[in-house]
């Protein structure tokens, strides 16, 4: 009966639980989307741990014999024992032990080391692969919260979800009130009432928890290969993720979704239970107001319609909460993202795209090789397509920098004052400051000297001579000034340099120039440090004067300038060349500047997908909400809607009123979300220093508008099929209703 | 035999200087086979003592014993369960459920007990209320006084002790409120039914054997008539 009564109700109000059924699709796709990316993310941590670290859990350091490897072999719970040579830097021997049951790895190995006569310092666990298994010890003293993080998100994401679609439960089931208060009355127990609502349940989510699973589960493969496809070859060392699926995570994702919708339908379905079969009877459905409000705004802009959709609004608070919250999040978090993807792309491009377009197109990364040694150079520029190639390598170095050698400018913003402790060290007769080195090949160093009208010489060095006002925080516009004085300068100018971290080692070396301008190369200066005095020096130079302060230095670079308007095959082309070039006898690491850009753009697009995919769902929750309630309400509100009839409420009037309530349900979104998008966008104008002009140009006004009409025409929608429901309402019928005591 | 007795029995609504009292010390009993109509004016508190009495709401004091079963410290569950075996409830409005058919909506208090009918009382049931022809009809098909009918059906399948009809005639014409007024007497007779009926009307009061009126939640007259 409890079955035939279910089914009934939904074959004959399948509109009434379209959103019980959307909500259940959106909970389970998005709950499966979230297990099957933390499953594989989880996968792919435990697999890159296995290859940079091994799968040993415990490792016991020390000498041991044959007889005491059996020993181990032949304990219970080892299943396999192997002599690794990888640990412990080949100073010991080292023994890795696997076991059958991990989880008493911490049980087990300390008996093992004891049976054989290891002391317990020379244990060693393999704490970052056991974490991942959550088989954790109080003797690690890393916090290692991947495993807990993903358990957390996932509760988290579970409870939110409960608590926005539990109200689309509450509105189906609280539209048949009256009903369960007769079967209350005739003798149904709580238990039955609740059974019978949860069964309900059951049958309407069972084939959008099945869809929204699998979908959730696809999506899950998608976005890993859309991951895969963005950082596949952008980050070294990042190995390929292959989607893995296992019947735990299977069951895991079930249980969490069936969880989910059980709680969100058994919280309303234990309410209405409760109710004594008199107050469910009585129940009249009707919204009422808790206290006399007025609805001042609509009332002056639509009069008397105004006021009563106004009030009418206010009464369906609680039934329309999820939907306000949801449209008002879904346009919000859009609009803000919209406008944070535009802002990060104008400043991207300007800060760094278009900076450095014109310096380099190929960039190589020549691991463990010195600048002075390298004899590839005229073979590279003698490349096909290449304009120019420079190579350098980084040094660092130290410089003092005295009281008298200050230019004017800089003592007129307080020369040293400001400068943070960590890069600018007073002692006596000045302050030490920063002077890194840029040690240029030696042609690209002469060809620097013609660019800034010097005669080339490989004897000296020229010293970038600028430092920003850092009392201009505007970091679009910095204003730059002279750091050394002029009268500094000269033929015989020397700079001294001295060795970082042991400055008593120092080499004198001559300044052909101080410049503001810089050799092209994809290199920023005194970013982070305001206060370093950068030198360009000569290959042969360095040669000469690295036994004194250098030795730290690692690897060098390539930066290629291709031919003008360099279309990607071409670029794509050199840079095999040059990987073909140096691959044989060097480690190298290239970069393409348009595969660069497209990377960027890719992780972009694909961030904006990903972000607008989340609002595109929340808004489909709140869409969702505004057309249950809205066609729920027809049988909920049918006396209210007669009341204004029997008073001379004409239906023009009253669909006047429908389109009041229905402005107000999607205009509220907008008007919240509209001045704080302002504000947010103001806020991060003001950080990034963009010109207002600059983002309007740009501003994703189209996104923004589609996505508030799409809000708009679907709240609509939902309002124009219960106004075909309302319109079909029969006063002497609803005022012979049988539900009328 | 003692069917149905009321002692003390006290309902306040509200608290503090809000508080009605709706029944102030009702005593009285109803023996098997009884058809006793309760009359009193609107907001007599005769409503109220039908709820309490079918376990629908609970009294503020006294006792209830209906069927030799105290009702008045029943929870949720077991006054639900007292409710489908022992009493059956008639409306003014009905209260059928609208999406089933009229078999099932007799039915429905077996069904929630997982019992089947017994085929021939539920025939004899129908027939004696003439809805034997509408058994698959929706309620909303219906008219009035023939849902009325299927009310009364409903509130006898179970054979309960007690049958509590309240103001069950209030929406039906002159025709059909003494259609079901007859049917009412007639289930008494040939099922052997204890009756107690809600009502502001004397004239059907006056149907009754005995009438018990009630005027701010107080007994004022106990007159049984034949």
């Amino acid at each position: 009966m409890w079955k035939e009564y279910s089914s009934g109700y939904i074959k004959n109000n399948r509109a009434a639980s379209l959103s019980v059924r959307l909500s259940a699709f959106i909970a389970a796709l998005l709950l499966s989307l979230l297990c099957g990316l933390f499953y594989n993310a989880w996968k792919y941590e435990v697999e890159r741990i296995r290859q940079e670290e091994g799968d040993w859990q415990s490792r016991l350091i020390g000498e041991l014999t044959g007889e005491d490897i059996g020993l181990i072999e032949n304990y219970a719970n080892v299943k396999d024992v192997v002599i690794s040579d990888k640990g412990n830097d080949g100073v010991e021997p080292v023994l890795d032990i696997y076991f059958d049951d991990m989880t008493s790895v911490f049980a087990d190995t300390p008996r093992i080391a004891e049976l054989v006569g290891i002391p317990p310092e020379k244990i060693v666990y393999h704490y970052q692969l056991l974490a991942m298994y959550l088989i954790r010890d109080a003797s690690d003293p890393s916090p290692r919260l991947l495993f807990p993080m993903f358990i957390l998100v996932t509760v988290m994401a579970s409870l939110s979800l409960v608590i926005i679609i539990h109200n689309a439960f509450a509105v189906s089931m609280n539209a048949r009130i009256h009903q369960f208060g007769i079967f209350s009355s005739i003798g149904a127990t709580p238990k039955q009432i609740r059974s019978c609502l949860l069964q309900e349940a059951a049958a309407l989510c069972a084939v959008p928890l099945i869809v929204g699973n699998l979908l959730g589960t696809v999506c899950s493969i998608g976005l890993l290969h859309m991951v895969n496809m963005l950082l596949g070859s952008g980050i070294e060392g990042r190995h390929k993720a292959v989607f893995g699926y296992s019947p735990w995570i299977f069951a895991l994702t079930w249980f969490v979704t069936v969880m989910t919708i059980g709680i969100s339908a058994w919280l309303p379905a234990r309410k209405l239970s409760r109710m004594t079969p008199l107050t469910a009877i009585k129940n009249t459905d009707e919204l009422q107001l808790k206290r006399r409000k007025n609805s001042h705004l609509l009332a002056l802009l639509f009069g008397v319609e105004g006021e009563l959709a106004g009030n009418a609004l206010k009464a369906q608070r609680k039934a329309l909460r999820t939907a306000s919250l949801s449209l008002i999040f879904s346009f919000m978090a859009f609009t803000i993202m919209q406008c944070f993807f535009a802002l990060s792309g104008i400043s991207t491009r300007e800060t760094y795209f278009e900076r450095y377009q014109d310096v380099w197109d190929v960039m190589v990364t020549i691991k463990d090789a010195e600048v002075d040694d390298f004899g590839l150079t005229e073979a590279i520029q003698g490349l096909d397509g290449v304009e120019s190639a420079i190579v350098y390598q980084k040094a660092t170095a130290k410089r003092l920098i005295t009281e008298e050698e200050m230019s004017e400018d800089m003592k007129a913003f307080g020369g040293f004052s400001q400068a943070p402790g960590q890069f600018v060290t007073q002692v006596d007769g000045g302050w030490l400051v920063n002077a890194p080195l840029i040690i240029l090949d030696d042609n690209s160093f002469y060809a620097y000297c013609r660019q800034i009208g010097i005669t080339p010489r490989p004897d000296g060095a020229v010293v970038f001579n600028q430092i920003r006002d850092v009392t201009n925080p505007d970091f679009r516009h910095p204003t730059f000034m002279p750091y050394i004085k002029t009268q500094s300068r000269g033929e015989d100018a020397v700079s001294v340099l001295r060795r970082s971290g042991n400055e008593a080692n120092m080499a004198k070396v001559a300044v052909l120039s101080y410049t503001e301008e810089v050799p092209v190369l994809r290199e920023a200066y005194a970013k982070l440090d305001y206060y370093e005095l950068v030198h360009f020096i000569p290959a042969s130079l360095w040669k000469e004067m690295k036994g004194q302060i250098g030795g730290m230095e690692e690897d060098s670079y390539l930066c290629v300038l291709g031919g003008e308007n360099a279309t990607l095959e071409e670029l794509d082309r050199l840079q095999d060349e040059i990987g073909r070039l140096l691959g044989g006898e060097y480690a190298i690491e290239s970069e393409n500047r348009i595969r660069e850009y497209e990377l960027n753009s890719k992780q972009i697009q694909g961030s904006e997908a990903i972000f607008g995919g989340f609002c595109i769902l929340l808004a489909v929750i709140g869409v969702g909400n505004v057309l249950s309630n809205a066609l729920g309400f027809v049988r909920q509100r049918k006396r209210e809607f007669v009341r204004y009839m029997s008073v001379g409420l004409t239906p023009k009037e009253l669909r006047k009123m429908f389109c009041i309530e229905a402005l107000v349900i999607a205009g509220r979104p907008i008007l919240i979300t509209l001045p704080l998008a302002v504000m947010a966008v103001g806020f991060m104008l003001r950080m990034s220093y963009l010109e207002v002009e600059v983002f309007m140009a740009e501003a994703p006004l189209l996104p923004v508008i589609l996505f508030m009409l799409a809000i708009v025409a679907s709240v609509a929608l939902a309002y124009y099929l219960a106004w075909r429901n309302i319109r079909k309402i029969s006063l002497a019928e609803v005022l012979r209703d049988d539900t009328m005591m | 035999m003692e069917i149905l007795k009321c002692e003390g029995v006290r309902k306040v609504y509200g608290s503090g200087g809000n508080q009605v009292m709706a029944l102030d010390g009702i005593d009285f009993s109803v023996n098997k086979g009884e058809f006793v109509a309760v009359m009193g004016a609107s907001g007599s508190g005769k409503s109220t003592l039908l709820h309490i009495i079918g376990s629908v709401d609970k009294p503020t004091g006294g006792k209830v014993t209906v069927d030799g079963t105290d009702i008045s410290g029943l929870n949720q569950t077991q006054a639900a369960i007292f409710r489908r075996r022992k009493v059956g409830l008639i409306y003014q409005f009905y209260n059928l459920i609208p999406t089933l058919t009229v078999r099932k909506n007799i039915l429905l208090p077996l069904a929630l007990d997982k019992k089947k009918p017994n085929q021939e009382y539920f025939e004899k049931v129908i027939r004696s209320l003439g809805i034997a022809e509408k058994l698959e009809a929706l309620p909303n098909q219906l008219s009035g006084g023939q849902q009325q009918r299927v009310a009364i059906a409903r509130s006898l399948i179970y054979r309960p002790a007690l049958l509590l009809a309240d103001e069950p005639t209030g929406n039906l014409d002159q025709k059909n409120s003494k259609e079901i007024i007859d049917m009412l007497k007639l289930a008494g007779r040939n099922l052997e039914q204890t009756i107690l009926l809600i009502t502001h009307d004397e004239k059907v009061a006056l149907e009754a054997e005995r009438i018990i009126t009630v005027e701010d939640g107080r007994i004022i007259s106990d007159e049984r008539r034949r």
